[in-house]
């Protein structure tokens, strides 16, 4: 079976690294692009070698699944067209702005007998797989505290739109960490205190920001989500985390499989990784999901959980006090 | 289904047994190893039939491929053995002792009508790998020094400590440097010279620096170091190459993603990439393709003869030209 799949929006950069994926997959066909700014759209679709659509449903009639990859706030929206279409649906992170909006995309899907899967393509970095078998065979023993990054440098655009991106740095980042422990530990975070604040750039939303945070259990956790790589990083950013468990610790940085490239004629120096492609890993494992007809790895509630992580960040920098959740 | 024989398990040949089972379309059917404890350990890590010589593997067993992971010295003497089997045949590096030794391997290999690959892993590292694509992109224009490390671990344990037996092993430049001589002229091409220096017969310590001056014929120079170390470590590799537009750095110490330690004993970054499995994984394709490995006798007589040019310099004082 041919799983056809196409994109609604090219918002978000992520979508042409899930393009070039879906063209090293068999048995996958990318049919066509949506995209509410037409120029994008086309150009998108003309360098993703596929159709452009100016009609969102004509395309969604034509495909088993589809990824959004539209700004956060816009989610909803296209979550239920493609539901109402009948598409199974890959959605970029976080699930949305709000709570009741990543609910309610959740309840339709479920309406509509669609699977809802979200993007956190770090769940498939090698590395990361090979924490999770290291943790879930009890390699350190109880897990009791972890040190978190994931830092980055400021993307501008939508990202800085306080109402396209729902949060800056925090929601931009705070996600993909969180949905990581949740992973590795299944277990719920059950408080949140954070400093958030716009310190490094001249922007309208949050670029910095450090949470506290503690999980069932008592597990003690912290997170660095902040946009605080400069211009000149060899890089975009990291994730790290350090683990103690109460027989032995763990200290991942996922992305350091990297020789560095000083490149004259660009004027600057580069990170070049040879790790494996994580992007490709998940989008497998979304058109996989598809053709199995099985429940996606990564559900809408994870999605869900994740976002109230960053949610609570805010509400408690608001109140300066620590938020409980569940 | 290719069926897989091992000859010698013990470190190079118990890391490609775990490879052999975990690739799909073949069958590991039998060990052997001539001294009966490893053969017992064999028996109990894999619980496949073992046999006691290539002959006796040869007799009792029904293999397409020979996997030679014997030291160094014997590999010549068990190629000839397998190709009198008519078997496809894989040989862990280096190609021989000898060049007399790797010049006749290589004659053989241009007429025999099964193939004959080699085990110079570093060309499936992903980082090298990568390495030598961004260098063949042109991304640092074009090369003019280069500097590798390859070393940190203690001196290596062997099968009646072969290892420490320089007529038997050649040491640190023939074990463990022919890795980076053989990246270099999977790159570079041909050396035009050499000169080299070590620190055998300098002290009864139990370790062995050697130091590699390397001239290719397309003008490069390199720098190749090789250690194996009395001090404990890890071991580790470096890779510099400098070009006319920029400069590639890169130090495997750097690149663990999973540094864990636990009570019991430590346990530093699991590889995400299994380089054996792939070296494998091509010798299997090669058969199944009816294509050359992706390493040839020829290639690994070229790399041998410049670490024995590497050798004789370090002894003799003098340059070698290739």
């Amino acid at each position: 079976m041919v799983v056809n799949v196409g994109f609604l929006s090219l918002a978000h950069m992520h979508a042409y690294s899930y393009a070039k994926a879906l063209g090293s997959l068999d048995h996958c066909e990318l049919v066509g692009v949506y995209d509410p700014d037409q120029e994008r759209g086309k150009q998108g679709a003309a360098e993703m070698n596929t159709k452009f659509f100016a009609d969102p449903s004509e395309l969604l009639d034509q495909l088993d699944g589809v990824i959004i990859c539209s700004e956060n706030n816009k989610h909803r929206e296209w979550t239920e067209l493609a539901a109402k279409h009948g598409c199974h649906i890959l959605c970029e992170k976080p699930i949305a702005t709000r709570m009741e909006d990543g609910q309610a995309m959740i309840d339709i899907c479920q309406e509509q007998g669609v699977k809802l899967q979200i993007a956190f393509p770090v769940r498939f970095a090698t590395p990361v797989r090979q924490v999770k078998a290291m943790l879930d065979r009890g390699a350190i023993g109880e897990v009791l505290a972890i040190s978190a990054t994931n830092h980055g440098q400021m993307p501008g655009g939508w990202f800085v739109d306080p109402t396209a991106a729902g949060g800056g740095a925090v929601m931009d980042h705070t996600v993909h960490v969180a949905d990581l422990i949740r992973w590795f530990l299944n277990r719920e975070f059950v408080s949140v205190y954070a400093e958030v604040d716009t310190l490094l750039w001249d922007v309208e939303i949050d670029d910095c920001g450090l949470l506290s945070m503690e999980l069932e259990g008592g597990i003690i956790i912290t997170q660095d989500p902040s946009w605080s790589r400069p211009r000149t990083n060899p890089t975009w950013g990291d994730v790290t985390l350090e683990i103690t468990g109460t027989e032995g610790v763990i200290q991942l940085d996922a992305f350091a499989q990297n020789f560095v490239l000083y490149d004259d004629r660009a004027g600057k120096i580069t990170e070049r990784s040879f790790g494996e492609d994580m992007d490709f890993g998940l989008i497998q494992d979304f058109v996989t999901m598809i053709r199995e007809n099985r429940e996606p790895s990564i559900t809408g509630f994870d999605g869900l959980k994740a976002m109230e992580v960053a949610l609570a960040a805010y509400q408690s920098a608001q109140e300066k006090m620590p938020v409980r959740l569940g | 289904m290719i069926r897989v024989g091992v000859i010698g398990y013990g470190t190079i040949g118990r890391i490609h047994s775990e490879a052999w089972r975990e690739i799909p379309g073949c069958e590991l059917a039998v060990v052997a190893d001539v001294d009966g404890d490893r053969r017992a350990q064999a028996q109990h890590d894999l619980g496949v039939d073992t046999a006691s010589s290539l002959h006796e593997m040869l007799q009792s067993c029904e293999v397409d491929l020979v996997d030679i992971c014997v030291p160094t010295y014997l590999h010549e003497e068990l190629i000839l053995g397998a190709v009198q089997a008519d078997k496809h045949i894989f040989c862990e590096k280096p190609l021989a002792r000898t060049l007399v030794e790797g010049r006749r391997l290589v004659e053989i290999s241009k007429t025999y009508s099964k193939k004959i690959g080699i085990g110079h892993v570093v060309r499936f590292t992903p980082a090298y790998k990568k390495m030598h694509q961004s260098v063949l992109a042109g991304e640092i224009g074009q090369v003019g020094v280069v500097r590798t490390f390859r070393g940190g671990a203690p001196f290596p344990a062997g099968w009646n400590d072969w290892f420490a037996d320089y007529e038997l092993s050649g040491g640190v430049i023939l074990d463990l440097a022919i890795h980076d001589l053989d990246f270099l002229r999977w790159l570079f091409g041909d050396v035009k010279r050499v000169y080299a220096k070590s620190t055998r017969g300098r002290t009864s310590a139990r370790l062995e620096h050697a130091l590699i001056v390397l001239r290719f014929k397309n003008g490069v120079m390199a720098h190749v170091e090789g250690n194996w170390s009395n001090v404990p470590g890890e071991f580790y590799t470096k890779l510099e190459l400098a070009g006319k537009d920029g400069l590639i750095r890169f130090d495997s110490r750097e690149t663990d993603p999973i540094v864990a330690k636990t009570q019991n004993r430590a346990e530093i970054g699991a590889v995400a990439v299994n380089p054996y499995r792939l070296e494998l994984e091509d010798m299997l394709e090669a058969i199944r393709q009816d294509r050359a490995p992706a390493v040839s006798a020829t290639d690994a007589c070229g790399s041998l003869e410049i670490a024995l040019a590497a050798m004789e310099s370090a002894r003799t004082g003098q340059v070698i030209e290739l």
